[in-house]
């Protein structure tokens, strides 16, 4: 292997890989990015075995081969040399040997046959526009649960259907929905599958490198997902297991209804939970003919009482969130008009960002006991 | 308590009464006396004598296992008729307990006749004979409890601990060990008066920060206040085996009746915890303890349970025999307010459980309802 590239070609690659490779990880060559040379194309690759990521960039080859490198120190070192030509060449005993200018390095590499051999991408199933996969993944991917326990949670649903697509995610407090109308050519039948946070992650910097029109080629088997950006393949192992059964716990009784601005909302919020109970993060929002009353208080920092004026007829009702969750939210949500929906205390909540036109997107939200 | 485990174990064998009798296992048997009757001690044997040793030097003596569930089961009753004469109770040992009587006069008439009251319902409710010092500190209060023994009370009025310690050995203050005390004998000091006479320089010299303390004990002060606010840091339940254990079986059964133990108890504060801990103390004694925070706290024993399962087989050695197993509770809440979307009604109905429980256990013992997980403990039955 023996071949040059301009540094910004290699760095944007590189940075892509980073959330792939492992930090901490049993099995060493996970930690190297595996580098192929091949025809005017430079590959990297780099997996932790739930998730792989193949990317490629122009390069000028001298001569075809592969090495590994250790992918921190590859990245750290890339960034700080000056913007110009990088040789690389593979040294005996794995080692790569990488110059610029009168610049010169030498890196321990490890054998390429080490490398775990990735699942070439099956036919692709249908194409999805990166717009979409990335604003479904702004709305729901904060919502999965990080408890590895509730193994299945620890994903979003997606669903494409021949005319919409649908993602969710939850984590047994709350639960995100979003829908968005789109065509989607040569599907027929629905698609649903679990996709691990992390691919989400990828999935979303991915979509944000390639663009505003950028299409993404997906396709499935049976343990994996594959989402091909133009040159770039992300691979990850499919969540098996039941996702909860959503519709049924979509709330369709909640008549009292109020319009609330996103960002009055959002601040007012954010400033009571100054004063909320640190671990349990709840505040209360009272419902009066004086409007909606947002408060807190917590033994140790005392108290936050914050009223958002409006009209409301119907009758008195007071619920307690989790600040974090309302936040979560509020955060993702379209400026504009927020409707809030409510059937008691005890039951959850739903909001509803009425400005946004191309997603339906809910949240409901399960009240805290106060 | 007066001699508690033997007292215990001669409700059920009343015939034993006035003979010498051994609590901790066959003579022949490694291990040491758990407890010994006052019968027993008259020939020499005391806790923490090697079985063997008790057996030399009182051959008759009635030898008997014991039964840590049972003892920790009247423990629990006698502090429920605590709980009865003061709020601020403090259970020092399974069979050990400071109260503070101040300010329960005009309930329990004045702390003399307040404290005669108790020790008659203790006996009359439980059939176990105890003992109790009365005084200002606690320090006094547990000295003159030991110089009442058995089935005595002392009084020690203001103003007089110094007079009632001074004739005493210095070992009678808690706190005096072997160490303490031969260091004291080369001091020439015998006696808590003698103690007490020595310039607080000399024993800072002598034993430094533990001599400004010996200086304050030896007074019959002690620093230590009861706490108004009694909310525990943390609970904890641990099982030390009788001999070494790596049989999965045994470790699982230990480990759940903890896990209730603890969590009956956690219920009983009217708190949730967030934090579970599992100790566990290898043969060699190397000690390990891993914690894992939950997402939301719980005072459920199936969630504590597993929690503490998880712990347990992710970070157990299965080559060293375990002779010491804990689980604790920590990261206390007054309540546990999230609900539940996926699966409500779920917790309520779990709580509800867990109540009815402890009720059904309050009547008629804690190992009366146990989880099928917990049975089959050997020294249960």
């Amino acid at each position: 292997m023996d071949f040059s590239v301009k540094k910004f070609d290699l760095l944007a690659e590189l940075n892509l890989t980073q959330g792939v490779v492992e930090r901490k990880t049993t099995i060493p060559i996970l930690s190297n990015l595996l580098c192929e040379a091949k025809g005017s194309r430079l590959t990297i690759t780099a997996t932790d075995l739930e998730i792989s990521i193949c990317t490629a960039c122009d390069a000028k080859i001298k001569k075809e081969g592969a090495g590994t490198i250790p992918a921190k120190k590859l990245l750290e070192l890339v960034r700080l040399l000056p913007d110009s030509e990088i040789k690389f060449k593979l040294l005996d005993n794995h080692w790569v040997e990488i110059i610029s200018d009168r610049k010169k390095y030498k890196m321990v590499g490890m054998a390429r046959d080490n490398f775990p051999q990735l699942a070439p991408a099956p036919h692709p199933l249908v194409k999805i526009p990166a717009k979409i996969l990335s604003a479904m993944i702004a709305r729901t991917a904060f919502a999965i649960s990080t408890e590895e326990s509730r193994y299945t949670l620890n994903g979003a649903l997606l669903v494409l259907k021949p005319e919409s697509a649908v993602m969710v995610a939850t984590d047994g407090h709350r639960l995100a929905l979003v829908e968005t109308a789109h065509k989607f050519d040569g599907l027929n039948a629905e698609v649903r599958v679990l996709v691990p946070r992390k691919a989400m992650m990828e999935v979303q910097r991915l979509a944000a490198e390639a663009g505003e029109d950028a299409q993404v080629d997906f396709a499935r088997d049976d343990t994996n997902l594959y989402f091909q950006f133009g040159g770039r393949l992300l691979i990850s192992r499919l969540l098996t297991g039941q996702f909860p059964n959503y519709e049924a716990v979509l709330p369709r009784e909640n008549d009292k209804k109020i319009t609330l601005d996103r960002n009055e909302l959002n601040d007012a919020v954010r400033r009571v939970a100054q004063l909320a109970d640190q671990r349990s993060h709840a505040v209360k929002m009272a419902l009066s003919k004086d409007g909606v009353e947002i408060s807190s208080s917590s033994p140790e920092y005392g108290e936050a009482k914050e009223t958002i004026e409006m009209e409301w007829k119907g009758p008195e009702i007071s619920i307690g969130f989790n600040a974090q969750y309302l936040l979560d939210f509020l955060g993702a949500a379209a400026e504009g008009p927020i409707s809030l929906e409510l059937k008691d205390e005890q039951s959850a909540g739903q909001l509803r960002p009425l400005g946004d036109e191309a997603y339906q997107y809910r949240y409901v939200i399960m009240p805290m006991r106060i | 308590m007066d001699a508690f485990f033997v007292s215990v174990e001669l409700l059920a064998r009343p015939e034993l009464r006035g003979k010498p009798v051994v609590v901790g296992g066959r003579p022949d048997h490694r291990g040491v006396v758990s407890a010994a009757s006052y019968e027993a001690r008259k020939f020499g044997i005391h806790s923490a004598m090697p079985l063997r040793t008790a057996a030399r030097l009182c051959p008759h003596a009635v030898f008997l296992d014991g039964h840590s569930a049972l003892y920790s089961e009247w423990s629990d009753r006698i502090a429920a008729i605590f709980a009865k004469y003061s709020p601020i109770v403090e259970m020092a040992s399974v069979d050990e307990a400071y109260l503070d009587l101040a300010g329960t006069e005009r309930l329990h008439g004045p702390p003399l006749a307040a404290a005669h009251k108790l020790r008659c319902e203790i006996w009359e409710r439980t059939h176990l004979p105890a003992s109790m010092g009365l005084a200002a500190t606690r320090l006094v209060a547990k000295v003159a409890s030991d110089q009442a023994k058995p089935r005595g009370l002392l009084w020690v009025a203001p103003g007089m601990e110094e007079v009632f310690l001074a004739p005493l050995p210095v070992r009678k203050i808690p706190g005096i060990g072997k160490v303490t005390e031969a260091g004291l004998h080369a001091l020439g000091i015998q006696t808590v008066g003698q103690l007490a006479a020595v310039p607080l320089e000399k024993l800072e010299n002598a034993f430094g920060q533990w001599g400004v303390a010996l200086h304050r004990k030896a007074r019959g002060q002690d620093a230590y206040e009861f706490f108004l606010d009694a909310e525990p840091k943390s609970i904890s339940h641990n099982h030390t085996f009788g001999v070494d254990i790596d049989d999965a079986e045994t470790l699982h059964t230990t480990l759940s009746h903890l896990a209730e133990k603890a969590t009956k108890r956690l219920r009983d504060s009217g708190l949730y915890a967030r934090v579970v801990t599992v100790a566990i103390r290898y043969k060699s004694f190397k000690t390990i303890t891993r914690a894992k925070s939950l997402r939301e706290p719980t005072d459920l024993d199936s969630v504590i349970l597993a929690t503490a399962k998880e712990l347990f087989q992710a970070n157990r050695d299965r080559r060293q025999q375990v002779r010491l197993l804990g689980v604790a509770l920590s990261g206390f809440e007054h309540a546990a307010p999230q609900l539940d979307l996926l699966d409500a009604g779920r917790r309520e109905r779990l709580e509800k459980l867990a109540r009815a429980t402890d009720r059904l256990r309050e009547k008629f013992g804690f190992s009366k309802l146990q989880r099928g997980s917990s049975l089959r403990l050997p020294d249960d039955e």
